[in-house]
Protein backbone atom coordinates (compact mmCIF):
# COMPACT_ATOMS: atom_id res chain seq x y z
CA UNK A 1 0.00 0.00 0.00
CA UNK A 2 2.60 2.07 1.19
CA UNK A 3 4.59 1.45 -1.79
CA UNK A 4 1.80 1.82 -4.48
CA UNK A 5 1.44 5.79 -3.17
CA UNK A 6 4.79 6.21 -3.54
CA UNK A 7 4.93 4.70 -6.97
CA UNK A 8 1.92 7.19 -7.64
CA UNK A 9 3.90 10.24 -6.37
CA UNK A 10 6.99 9.70 -8.57
CA UNK A 11 4.85 9.08 -11.76
CA UNK A 12 2.40 12.17 -10.74
CA UNK A 13 5.04 14.83 -12.26
CA UNK A 14 5.38 13.05 -15.33
CA UNK A 15 1.64 12.40 -15.92
CA UNK A 16 0.58 15.89 -15.09
CA UNK A 17 3.13 17.11 -17.21
CA UNK A 18 1.89 15.26 -20.14
CA UNK A 19 -1.65 15.74 -19.49
CA UNK A 20 -1.31 19.96 -19.40
CA UNK A 21 2.03 20.52 -21.93
CA UNK A 22 0.54 17.30 -24.34
CA UNK A 23 -2.93 15.77 -23.97
CA UNK A 24 -4.94 19.11 -23.12
CA UNK A 25 -3.74 20.67 -25.97
CA UNK A 26 -4.30 18.48 -28.39
CA UNK A 27 -7.88 17.81 -27.13
CA UNK A 28 -8.29 21.63 -26.71
CA UNK A 29 -7.17 22.25 -30.22
CA UNK A 30 -9.78 20.53 -31.51
CA UNK A 31 -12.33 22.84 -29.38
CA UNK A 32 -10.79 25.97 -30.75
CA UNK A 33 -11.50 25.10 -34.23
CA UNK A 34 -15.19 26.03 -33.82
CA UNK A 35 -14.08 29.25 -32.07
CA UNK A 36 -13.09 32.94 -33.32
CA UNK A 37 -10.37 33.79 -31.32
CA UNK A 38 -7.57 36.16 -31.52
CA UNK A 39 -5.50 35.82 -28.14
CA UNK A 40 -6.82 39.47 -27.05
CA UNK A 41 -10.42 39.55 -26.40
CA UNK A 42 -12.20 36.23 -25.11
CA UNK A 43 -13.02 33.19 -27.83
CA UNK A 44 -16.56 33.43 -29.35
CA UNK A 45 -18.45 30.12 -30.84
CA UNK A 46 -18.03 30.30 -34.23
CA UNK A 47 -19.58 27.21 -35.45
CA UNK A 48 -18.32 25.96 -38.67
CA UNK A 49 -16.92 28.79 -40.40
CA UNK A 50 -13.39 27.97 -39.54
CA UNK A 51 -13.71 24.95 -41.65
CA UNK A 52 -16.04 26.40 -44.08
CA UNK A 53 -13.51 29.12 -44.93
CA UNK A 54 -10.76 26.72 -45.35
CA UNK A 55 -12.58 25.07 -48.29
CA UNK A 56 -12.57 28.62 -50.48
CA UNK A 57 -8.68 29.22 -49.19
CA UNK A 58 -6.00 29.05 -51.90
CA UNK A 59 -2.93 29.51 -49.29
CA UNK A 60 -4.28 26.40 -47.39
CA UNK A 61 -5.10 24.79 -50.60
CA UNK A 62 -1.13 25.39 -51.75
CA UNK A 63 0.11 24.36 -47.97
CA UNK A 64 -1.47 20.99 -48.19
CA UNK A 65 -0.04 20.42 -51.73
CA UNK A 66 3.22 21.40 -50.57
CA UNK A 67 3.31 19.00 -47.15
CA UNK A 68 2.16 16.25 -48.94
CA UNK A 69 5.00 17.01 -52.08
CA UNK A 70 7.39 16.85 -48.72
CA UNK A 71 5.97 13.45 -47.44
CA UNK A 72 6.29 12.08 -50.62
CA UNK A 73 9.78 12.83 -51.25
CA UNK A 74 11.70 13.83 -47.98
CA UNK A 75 10.34 10.92 -45.74
CA UNK A 76 11.32 7.86 -48.14
CA UNK A 77 14.53 9.96 -49.46
CA UNK A 78 15.63 10.18 -45.60
CA UNK A 79 14.81 6.58 -44.67
CA UNK A 80 16.79 5.29 -47.85
CA UNK A 81 19.38 7.50 -46.91
CA UNK A 82 20.04 6.35 -43.26
CA UNK A 83 19.41 2.63 -44.68
CA UNK A 84 22.13 3.38 -47.03
CA UNK A 85 24.30 4.71 -44.55
CA UNK A 86 23.77 2.00 -41.90
CA UNK A 87 24.64 -1.07 -44.47
CA UNK A 88 27.93 1.15 -45.23
CA UNK A 89 28.63 1.68 -42.35
CA UNK A 90 27.60 -1.73 -40.60
CA UNK A 91 30.60 -3.65 -40.08
CA UNK A 92 33.30 -2.63 -37.63
CA UNK A 93 36.66 -1.67 -39.83
CA UNK A 94 39.10 1.15 -39.48
CA UNK A 95 37.57 4.56 -39.57
CA UNK A 96 33.99 2.76 -39.31
CA UNK A 97 33.94 5.24 -35.58
CA UNK A 98 34.73 8.25 -36.93
CA UNK A 99 32.48 7.64 -40.01
CA UNK A 100 29.71 6.90 -38.33
CA UNK A 101 30.00 10.08 -36.31
CA UNK A 102 29.84 12.14 -38.79
CA UNK A 103 27.21 10.93 -40.77
CA UNK A 104 25.22 12.05 -36.88
CA UNK A 105 26.97 15.09 -36.48
CA UNK A 106 24.39 17.23 -38.86
CA UNK A 107 21.61 15.68 -36.77
CA UNK A 108 23.35 17.73 -34.00
CA UNK A 109 23.63 20.61 -35.52
CA UNK A 110 20.61 23.37 -33.98
CA UNK A 111 17.73 23.46 -36.51
CA UNK A 112 18.39 27.39 -37.06
CA UNK A 113 22.20 26.96 -37.54
CA UNK A 114 21.56 24.33 -39.86
CA UNK A 115 18.61 26.47 -42.04
CA UNK A 116 21.47 29.09 -41.74
CA UNK A 117 23.94 27.43 -43.71
CA UNK A 118 21.70 26.20 -45.93
CA UNK A 119 20.38 29.36 -46.74
CA UNK A 120 24.50 29.98 -47.62
CA UNK A 121 24.86 27.37 -49.38
CA UNK A 122 22.00 27.48 -51.38
CA UNK A 123 22.48 31.10 -52.78
CA UNK A 124 22.33 30.94 -56.39
CA UNK A 125 25.24 32.99 -56.88
CA UNK A 126 27.76 33.05 -54.06
CA UNK A 127 26.53 29.79 -52.55
CA UNK A 128 29.27 27.06 -52.59
CA UNK A 129 26.79 24.59 -53.95
CA UNK A 130 26.58 26.37 -57.60
CA UNK A 131 30.01 27.48 -57.54
CA UNK A 132 30.75 23.48 -56.86
CA UNK A 133 28.27 22.87 -59.58
CA UNK A 134 30.27 25.54 -62.05
CA UNK A 135 33.36 23.80 -61.59
CA UNK A 136 32.36 20.79 -63.04
CA UNK A 137 30.52 22.78 -65.76
CA UNK A 138 26.55 22.79 -64.81
CA UNK A 139 24.95 26.10 -64.43
CA UNK A 140 23.31 25.53 -61.02
CA UNK A 141 19.84 26.62 -60.52
CA UNK A 142 18.13 30.00 -58.84
CA UNK A 143 17.71 27.16 -55.19
CA UNK A 144 15.69 29.89 -53.24
CA UNK A 145 14.33 32.24 -55.89
CA UNK A 146 12.71 29.02 -58.22
CA UNK A 147 9.41 28.14 -56.66
CA UNK A 148 9.81 24.43 -57.55
CA UNK A 149 14.00 24.79 -56.71
CA UNK A 150 12.82 26.49 -53.68
CA UNK A 151 11.33 23.19 -52.35
CA UNK A 152 13.51 20.79 -53.51
CA UNK A 153 16.20 22.52 -51.83
CA UNK A 154 14.33 21.87 -48.31
CA UNK A 155 14.18 18.32 -49.22
CA UNK A 156 17.57 17.99 -50.13
CA UNK A 157 18.76 19.97 -46.87
CA UNK A 158 16.29 17.65 -44.44
CA UNK A 159 18.34 14.37 -46.35
CA UNK A 160 21.69 15.12 -44.24
CA UNK A 161 19.97 15.46 -40.95
CA UNK A 162 18.78 11.22 -40.62
CA UNK A 163 21.29 10.69 -37.46
CA UNK A 164 18.14 9.12 -35.90
CA UNK A 165 17.15 6.64 -38.48
CA UNK A 166 20.61 6.09 -38.82
CA UNK A 167 21.50 4.85 -35.46
CA UNK A 168 17.99 2.69 -35.63
CA UNK A 169 18.80 1.10 -38.85
CA UNK A 170 22.70 0.17 -37.44
CA UNK A 171 20.89 -1.22 -34.08
CA UNK A 172 18.30 -3.46 -36.49
CA UNK A 173 21.02 -4.19 -39.00
CA UNK A 174 23.31 -5.50 -36.28
CA UNK A 175 20.60 -7.53 -34.71
CA UNK A 176 20.47 -10.21 -38.17
CA UNK A 177 22.08 -12.77 -37.18
CA UNK A 178 25.45 -13.06 -39.01
CA UNK A 179 24.39 -17.14 -39.75
CA UNK A 180 21.94 -16.48 -41.50
CA UNK A 181 23.64 -13.59 -43.89
CA UNK A 182 26.46 -16.19 -44.26
CA UNK A 183 23.79 -19.25 -45.31
CA UNK A 184 22.28 -17.13 -48.04
CA UNK A 185 25.77 -16.50 -49.03
CA UNK A 186 26.44 -20.37 -49.58
CA UNK A 187 23.09 -20.66 -51.01
CA UNK A 188 24.86 -18.15 -54.01
CA UNK A 189 23.28 -15.30 -53.24
CA UNK A 190 25.24 -11.89 -54.32
CA UNK A 191 25.71 -9.36 -51.38
CA UNK A 192 22.69 -7.38 -53.00
CA UNK A 193 20.25 -9.76 -52.85
CA UNK A 194 20.82 -11.82 -49.37
CA UNK A 195 20.32 -7.86 -48.13
CA UNK A 196 17.71 -7.68 -50.05
CA UNK A 197 16.03 -11.22 -49.32
CA UNK A 198 16.95 -11.93 -45.85
CA UNK A 199 18.24 -8.38 -44.15
CA UNK A 200 15.24 -6.35 -45.11
CA UNK A 201 12.42 -8.30 -44.30
CA UNK A 202 13.92 -9.57 -40.94
CA UNK A 203 14.37 -5.28 -40.19
CA UNK A 204 10.77 -4.03 -42.07
CA UNK A 205 8.91 -3.39 -38.29
CA UNK A 206 11.33 -1.01 -37.35
CA UNK A 207 11.73 0.52 -40.62
CA UNK A 208 7.85 0.95 -40.88
CA UNK A 209 8.35 2.33 -37.31
CA UNK A 210 10.42 5.25 -38.64
CA UNK A 211 8.49 5.94 -41.70
CA UNK A 212 5.57 6.35 -39.40
CA UNK A 213 7.49 8.86 -36.90
CA UNK A 214 9.64 10.74 -40.16
CA UNK A 215 5.94 11.37 -41.19
CA UNK A 216 4.50 12.74 -38.37
CA UNK A 217 7.25 14.47 -37.59
CA UNK A 218 7.65 16.11 -40.75
CA UNK A 219 5.16 18.34 -39.86
CA UNK A 220 7.54 20.22 -37.60
CA UNK A 221 10.62 19.12 -39.12
CA UNK A 222 10.05 21.70 -42.03
CA UNK A 223 8.97 25.09 -39.81
CA UNK A 224 12.61 26.05 -39.30
CA UNK A 225 13.37 25.63 -42.57
CA UNK A 226 10.48 27.43 -43.98
CA UNK A 227 11.17 30.30 -41.93
CA UNK A 228 14.67 30.52 -42.56
CA UNK A 229 15.51 29.12 -46.26
CA UNK A 230 11.97 29.95 -47.21
CA UNK A 231 11.88 33.08 -45.62
CA UNK A 232 8.77 32.60 -44.28
CA UNK A 233 7.51 30.30 -46.77
CA UNK A 234 8.63 31.63 -49.99
CA UNK A 235 8.75 32.24 -52.97
CA UNK A 236 5.45 32.40 -54.08
CA UNK A 237 4.12 29.94 -51.68
CA UNK A 238 6.74 27.33 -52.61
CA UNK A 239 7.81 26.66 -48.92
CA UNK A 240 4.20 27.31 -47.16
CA UNK A 241 4.38 24.02 -45.09
CA UNK A 242 1.29 23.41 -43.05
CA UNK A 243 3.12 24.27 -39.85
CA UNK A 244 4.37 27.17 -41.77
CA UNK A 245 0.93 28.62 -42.77
CA UNK A 246 -0.44 27.67 -39.38
CA UNK A 247 2.54 29.71 -37.50
CA UNK A 248 1.36 32.83 -39.76
CA UNK A 249 -2.46 32.52 -39.42
CA UNK A 250 -2.43 32.31 -35.66
CA UNK A 251 1.01 34.16 -34.58
CA UNK A 252 1.38 36.61 -37.40
CA UNK A 253 -2.25 37.59 -37.95
CA UNK A 254 -3.60 36.39 -34.70
CA UNK A 255 -6.37 34.33 -35.86
CA UNK A 256 -6.10 31.38 -33.76
CA UNK A 257 -9.86 29.74 -34.01
CA UNK A 258 -8.63 29.34 -38.05
CA UNK A 259 -5.45 28.10 -37.52
CA UNK A 260 -7.00 25.65 -35.50
CA UNK A 261 -9.15 24.24 -37.87
CA UNK A 262 -6.06 23.86 -40.68
CA UNK A 263 -4.06 21.63 -37.17
CA UNK A 264 -7.36 19.67 -37.59
CA UNK A 265 -6.32 19.33 -41.05
CA UNK A 266 -3.11 18.35 -40.30
CA UNK A 267 -4.29 15.29 -37.95
CA UNK A 268 -6.50 13.87 -40.59
CA UNK A 269 -4.22 14.28 -43.70
CA UNK A 270 -1.81 12.57 -41.22
CA UNK A 271 -3.62 10.04 -40.22
CA UNK A 272 -4.37 9.20 -43.96
CA UNK A 273 -1.06 9.12 -45.13
CA UNK A 274 -0.51 6.44 -42.03
CA UNK A 275 -3.04 4.90 -43.32
CA UNK A 276 -1.93 4.55 -46.90
CA UNK A 277 1.69 3.63 -45.50
CA UNK A 278 0.34 1.10 -43.62
CA UNK A 279 -1.47 -0.81 -46.31
CA UNK A 280 1.32 -0.57 -48.88
CA UNK A 281 3.81 -2.03 -46.15
CA UNK A 282 1.17 -4.73 -45.62
CA UNK A 283 0.86 -5.46 -49.11
CA UNK A 284 4.72 -5.00 -49.08
CA UNK A 285 5.75 -7.55 -46.95
CA UNK A 286 3.27 -10.48 -47.81
CA UNK A 287 5.12 -10.20 -51.30
CA UNK A 288 8.35 -11.03 -49.33
CA UNK A 289 6.39 -13.97 -47.50
CA UNK A 290 5.39 -15.37 -51.43
CA UNK A 291 9.15 -15.17 -52.51
CA UNK A 292 10.38 -16.70 -49.49
CA UNK B 1 32.17 -23.89 -55.42
CA UNK B 2 29.36 -22.64 -53.30
CA UNK B 3 32.03 -21.84 -50.81
CA UNK B 4 34.27 -19.40 -53.11
CA UNK B 5 31.63 -16.87 -52.75
CA UNK B 6 31.82 -16.31 -48.95
CA UNK B 7 35.60 -14.49 -49.83
CA UNK B 8 33.83 -12.82 -52.60
CA UNK B 9 31.39 -11.09 -50.70
CA UNK B 10 33.72 -9.95 -48.33
CA UNK B 11 35.79 -8.34 -50.88
CA UNK B 12 33.12 -6.41 -52.43
CA UNK B 13 32.26 -5.00 -49.08
CA UNK B 14 35.30 -4.17 -48.53
CA UNK B 15 35.89 -2.46 -51.44
CA UNK B 16 32.71 -0.64 -50.80
CA UNK B 17 34.30 0.67 -47.29
CA UNK B 18 37.17 1.50 -48.53
CA UNK B 19 35.80 3.60 -51.39
CA UNK B 20 32.38 4.78 -50.65
CA UNK B 21 32.16 5.27 -46.75
CA UNK B 22 34.91 8.09 -46.78
CA UNK B 23 32.65 9.60 -49.95
CA UNK B 24 29.79 9.39 -47.91
CA UNK B 25 31.69 11.03 -44.68
CA UNK B 26 32.83 13.81 -46.66
CA UNK B 27 29.23 14.36 -48.07
CA UNK B 28 27.97 14.67 -44.50
CA UNK B 29 31.02 16.41 -43.26
CA UNK B 30 30.76 19.27 -46.01
CA UNK B 31 28.06 21.56 -45.23
CA UNK B 32 29.97 22.34 -42.18
CA UNK B 33 32.99 22.20 -43.82
CA UNK B 34 31.53 24.96 -45.90
CA UNK B 35 30.23 26.73 -43.44
CA UNK B 36 33.75 27.22 -41.45
CA UNK B 37 35.19 28.12 -44.69
CA UNK B 38 32.58 31.41 -45.35
CA UNK B 39 33.25 31.65 -41.86
CA UNK B 40 36.95 32.36 -42.22
CA UNK B 41 36.51 34.80 -45.28
CA UNK B 42 36.47 38.54 -45.06
CA UNK B 43 33.62 40.04 -43.87
CA UNK B 44 31.46 42.71 -46.26
CA UNK B 45 32.85 41.49 -49.44
CA UNK B 46 31.21 38.30 -50.82
CA UNK B 47 33.84 36.83 -52.72
CA UNK B 48 33.43 34.73 -55.83
CA UNK B 49 35.88 31.77 -54.62
CA UNK B 50 34.41 30.95 -51.26
CA UNK B 51 33.78 27.15 -51.82
CA UNK B 52 36.50 24.80 -49.39
CA UNK B 53 39.53 25.72 -48.48
CA UNK B 54 41.15 28.16 -46.46
CA UNK B 55 41.22 31.67 -47.55
CA UNK B 56 44.26 34.17 -47.14
CA UNK B 57 44.36 35.63 -45.41
CA UNK B 58 42.27 34.10 -42.73
CA UNK B 59 40.00 36.03 -41.17
CA UNK B 60 39.85 34.82 -37.65
CA UNK B 61 38.39 38.58 -36.77
CA UNK B 62 35.46 37.27 -37.62
CA UNK B 63 35.02 35.39 -34.51
CA UNK B 64 35.91 38.80 -32.28
CA UNK B 65 33.78 40.78 -34.64
CA UNK B 66 30.68 38.72 -33.68
CA UNK B 67 30.29 38.81 -30.33
CA UNK B 68 30.57 42.91 -30.98
CA UNK B 69 27.62 43.12 -33.48
CA UNK B 70 25.40 41.02 -31.40
CA UNK B 71 25.06 40.08 -27.83
CA UNK B 72 26.03 36.46 -28.49
CA UNK B 73 27.13 35.88 -24.93
CA UNK B 74 24.13 37.39 -23.18
CA UNK B 75 22.05 34.44 -25.67
CA UNK B 76 24.53 31.81 -24.71
CA UNK B 77 23.54 32.92 -20.85
CA UNK B 78 19.80 33.00 -21.13
CA UNK B 79 20.29 29.27 -22.82
CA UNK B 80 22.41 28.01 -20.19
CA UNK B 81 20.02 29.80 -17.21
CA UNK B 82 17.62 27.41 -19.06
CA UNK B 83 20.19 24.23 -19.47
CA UNK B 84 21.18 24.51 -15.67
CA UNK B 85 17.13 24.67 -14.16
CA UNK B 86 16.14 22.01 -17.16
CA UNK B 87 18.83 19.35 -17.21
CA UNK B 88 18.68 18.69 -13.47
CA UNK B 89 14.51 18.63 -13.20
CA UNK B 90 13.88 16.45 -16.33
CA UNK B 91 16.64 13.90 -14.53
CA UNK B 92 14.77 13.71 -11.88
CA UNK B 93 11.31 13.56 -13.35
CA UNK B 94 11.79 11.62 -16.34
CA UNK B 95 13.78 8.97 -14.00
CA UNK B 96 11.33 9.19 -11.17
CA UNK B 97 8.45 8.16 -13.64
CA UNK B 98 10.68 5.55 -15.17
CA UNK B 99 11.66 3.94 -12.39
CA UNK B 100 8.06 4.00 -11.24
CA UNK B 101 7.04 2.31 -14.70
CA UNK B 102 9.75 0.13 -14.64
CA UNK B 103 8.27 -1.25 -11.12
CA UNK B 104 4.90 -1.77 -12.37
CA UNK B 105 2.82 -4.98 -12.79
CA UNK B 106 3.47 -5.91 -16.59
CA UNK B 107 -0.16 -5.06 -17.90
CA UNK B 108 0.11 -1.52 -16.18
CA UNK B 109 3.62 -1.17 -17.39
CA UNK B 110 2.76 -1.48 -20.98
CA UNK B 111 -0.07 0.68 -20.72
CA UNK B 112 2.49 3.82 -19.35
CA UNK B 113 4.61 2.82 -22.36
CA UNK B 114 2.05 3.31 -25.05
CA UNK B 115 1.05 6.40 -23.76
CA UNK B 116 4.66 7.51 -23.74
CA UNK B 117 5.18 6.26 -27.46
CA UNK B 118 1.58 8.19 -28.10
CA UNK B 119 3.26 11.34 -26.51
CA UNK B 120 5.96 11.36 -28.36
CA UNK B 121 4.63 11.36 -31.89
CA UNK B 122 2.87 14.69 -31.18
CA UNK B 123 4.78 17.22 -33.22
CA UNK B 124 5.11 20.53 -31.52
CA UNK B 125 3.25 22.31 -34.37
CA UNK B 126 -0.25 20.15 -33.37
CA UNK B 127 -0.03 21.41 -30.03
CA UNK B 128 1.22 24.71 -30.12
CA UNK B 129 -1.69 27.14 -30.24
CA UNK B 130 -3.86 26.06 -27.22
CA UNK B 131 0.05 25.85 -25.36
CA UNK B 132 0.54 28.85 -26.16
CA UNK B 133 -2.74 30.16 -25.25
CA UNK B 134 -2.20 28.38 -21.85
CA UNK B 135 1.13 29.87 -20.92
CA UNK B 136 -0.03 33.55 -21.95
CA UNK B 137 -3.10 33.19 -19.50
CA UNK B 138 -0.26 31.99 -16.98
CA UNK B 139 1.84 35.24 -17.36
CA UNK B 140 4.61 33.50 -18.46
CA UNK B 141 5.28 35.54 -22.18
CA UNK B 142 8.60 36.86 -22.34
CA UNK B 143 9.94 35.25 -19.35
CA UNK B 144 12.80 32.79 -19.98
CA UNK B 145 11.72 30.21 -17.09
CA UNK B 146 8.66 29.99 -19.79
CA UNK B 147 11.56 27.72 -21.56
CA UNK B 148 12.28 25.24 -18.36
CA UNK B 149 8.40 24.04 -18.19
CA UNK B 150 8.43 21.27 -20.31
CA UNK B 151 11.11 19.88 -17.95
CA UNK B 152 8.09 19.19 -15.30
CA UNK B 153 7.09 16.21 -17.79
CA UNK B 154 11.02 15.28 -18.42
CA UNK B 155 11.07 17.27 -21.31
CA UNK B 156 10.73 14.04 -23.58
CA UNK B 157 8.53 11.09 -22.90
CA UNK B 158 11.64 9.72 -25.00
CA UNK B 159 13.90 9.75 -21.58
CA UNK B 160 11.25 8.66 -19.15
CA UNK B 161 11.58 5.60 -21.82
CA UNK B 162 15.27 5.56 -21.63
CA UNK B 163 15.30 5.26 -17.74
CA UNK B 164 12.14 2.44 -17.99
CA UNK B 165 14.42 0.26 -20.30
CA UNK B 166 17.25 1.36 -18.18
CA UNK B 167 15.88 0.31 -14.57
CA UNK B 168 14.07 -3.17 -16.39
CA UNK B 169 17.37 -4.14 -17.49
CA UNK B 170 18.78 -4.33 -13.62
CA UNK B 171 18.10 -7.63 -12.49
CA UNK B 172 14.85 -7.88 -10.33
CA UNK B 173 16.41 -9.18 -7.54
CA UNK B 174 18.57 -6.54 -6.59
CA UNK B 175 15.30 -4.37 -6.05
CA UNK B 176 13.51 -7.53 -3.99
CA UNK B 177 16.48 -8.30 -1.52
CA UNK B 178 16.08 -4.31 -0.91
CA UNK B 179 12.48 -4.33 -0.33
CA UNK B 180 12.69 -7.18 1.93
CA UNK B 181 15.30 -5.73 3.86
CA UNK B 182 12.22 -2.91 4.70
CA UNK B 183 13.37 -0.48 1.79
CA UNK B 184 10.98 2.16 0.64
CA UNK B 185 10.42 2.53 -3.57
CA UNK B 186 11.55 6.23 -2.51
CA UNK B 187 15.04 4.72 -1.17
CA UNK B 188 15.22 2.28 -3.83
CA UNK B 189 15.34 4.82 -6.37
CA UNK B 190 17.74 6.92 -4.67
CA UNK B 191 20.29 4.17 -3.23
CA UNK B 192 20.30 1.56 -5.70
CA UNK B 193 18.86 2.32 -9.16
CA UNK B 194 20.05 5.58 -9.55
CA UNK B 195 23.43 5.01 -8.98
CA UNK B 196 23.11 1.63 -11.24
CA UNK B 197 21.97 3.96 -13.89
CA UNK B 198 24.48 6.31 -14.54
CA UNK B 199 25.07 6.08 -18.41
CA UNK B 200 21.42 6.46 -18.94
CA UNK B 201 21.84 9.96 -16.92
CA UNK B 202 24.84 11.52 -18.55
CA UNK B 203 22.78 10.39 -22.26
CA UNK B 204 19.58 11.91 -21.04
CA UNK B 205 21.94 14.97 -19.32
CA UNK B 206 23.39 15.75 -22.72
CA UNK B 207 20.10 14.97 -25.15
CA UNK B 208 18.13 17.18 -22.94
CA UNK B 209 20.84 19.78 -22.30
CA UNK B 210 21.60 20.05 -26.26
CA UNK B 211 17.64 20.07 -26.91
CA UNK B 212 17.42 23.35 -24.99
CA UNK B 213 19.81 24.90 -26.56
CA UNK B 214 18.84 23.81 -30.29
CA UNK B 215 15.27 24.81 -29.79
CA UNK B 216 13.88 27.12 -32.02
CA UNK B 217 10.09 26.84 -31.54
CA UNK B 218 9.28 27.56 -28.13
CA UNK B 219 11.53 30.52 -27.70
CA UNK B 220 10.15 31.89 -31.21
CA UNK B 221 6.75 31.60 -29.71
CA UNK B 222 7.20 32.74 -26.04
CA UNK B 223 10.16 35.12 -26.03
CA UNK B 224 9.78 39.09 -27.53
CA UNK B 225 12.78 40.98 -25.80
CA UNK B 226 15.71 40.38 -27.47
CA UNK B 227 17.34 40.59 -23.86
CA UNK B 228 15.76 36.99 -22.93
CA UNK B 229 16.55 35.24 -26.56
CA UNK B 230 18.07 32.25 -26.29
CA UNK B 231 21.39 31.11 -28.46
CA UNK B 232 19.23 30.11 -31.48
CA UNK B 233 17.13 32.74 -31.51
CA UNK B 234 20.48 34.92 -31.41
CA UNK B 235 21.33 33.40 -34.73
CA UNK B 236 18.27 35.07 -36.24
CA UNK B 237 18.76 38.56 -34.90
CA UNK B 238 22.30 37.87 -36.03
CA UNK B 239 20.61 37.19 -39.61
CA UNK B 240 18.17 40.27 -39.97
CA UNK B 241 20.99 42.48 -39.00
CA UNK B 242 22.69 42.13 -42.53
CA UNK B 243 21.11 39.30 -44.74
CA UNK B 244 24.35 39.95 -46.88
CA UNK B 245 27.27 39.69 -44.55
CA UNK B 246 27.85 35.51 -45.00
CA UNK B 247 30.79 35.30 -43.30
CA UNK B 248 29.67 36.72 -39.92
CA UNK B 249 26.45 34.84 -40.22
CA UNK B 250 28.38 31.30 -40.71
CA UNK B 251 30.61 32.63 -37.77
CA UNK B 252 27.81 33.26 -35.51
CA UNK B 253 26.24 29.37 -36.52
CA UNK B 254 29.97 27.99 -35.84
CA UNK B 255 29.80 29.20 -32.63
CA UNK B 256 26.55 28.38 -31.43
CA UNK B 257 27.04 24.91 -33.22
CA UNK B 258 30.74 24.66 -31.60
CA UNK B 259 29.41 23.72 -28.10
CA UNK B 260 27.45 20.72 -29.53
CA UNK B 261 29.75 19.68 -30.64
CA UNK B 262 32.17 19.83 -27.56
CA UNK B 263 28.97 18.18 -25.66
CA UNK B 264 28.87 15.35 -28.01
CA UNK B 265 32.70 14.42 -28.48
CA UNK B 266 32.98 14.38 -24.39
CA UNK B 267 29.63 12.28 -24.31
CA UNK B 268 30.52 10.43 -27.58
CA UNK B 269 30.96 6.68 -25.15
CA UNK B 270 27.46 7.72 -24.14
CA UNK B 271 25.90 8.29 -27.60
CA UNK B 272 27.73 5.61 -30.08
CA UNK B 273 28.95 2.24 -28.10
CA UNK B 274 25.56 1.12 -27.54
CA UNK B 275 23.81 2.23 -30.15
CA UNK B 276 20.66 0.64 -29.06
CA UNK B 277 20.54 3.41 -25.93
CA UNK B 278 19.83 5.47 -28.48
CA UNK B 279 17.18 4.46 -30.33
CA UNK B 280 14.40 6.84 -30.05
CA UNK B 281 11.73 4.85 -30.54
CA UNK B 282 12.15 2.77 -27.55
CA UNK B 283 13.02 -1.06 -28.29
Amino acid sequence: MRDRVQFSLMLAPYLTGLAVLIIVPAIAGFGLAFADYNALQPPRFAGLANFRALLEDDVFRIAIANSLFYIALAVPLRLVGALFTARLLLRPRRGTRLYRAIVYLPTLIPDMAWALIWLWILNPIYGPLNQALALVGIDGPAWLVDPTWARLGIVLMMIWQIGEGFVVCLASLQGVSRDLLDQAAVDGSSLWRAFWGVSLPLIAPALLLLLFRDTILSFQANFVPALIVGRGGGPDYATTFLPMYIYTTAFGYLRFGYAAAMTCAMYFITGLVLWLQYRTAVRWRLGFDDAG
Amino acid sequence: MPGSLVPQRHRLSGLGHRVLAPVVALLFFLPLLWALSASLHEPGVTARRMIAGVPSPVAWGNYREVFRVVDLLRYAANSLFVIALAVPITIVVASWAGFAVSQLPQRWRWRFIALSVLCLMVPLTAIWLPRFILFKEAGLIDRRIALVVPALMGTSPFYVLLFTWTFLRIPQEIYEAARLDGATPWRIWQEIALPLARPAIVAVAVLSAVHYWNSVIEPLLLIRTDANNTASLGLRVLYSLDRTNWPLIMTGAIVVIAPVLLVFVLAQRAFLQDPRGHDRLGH
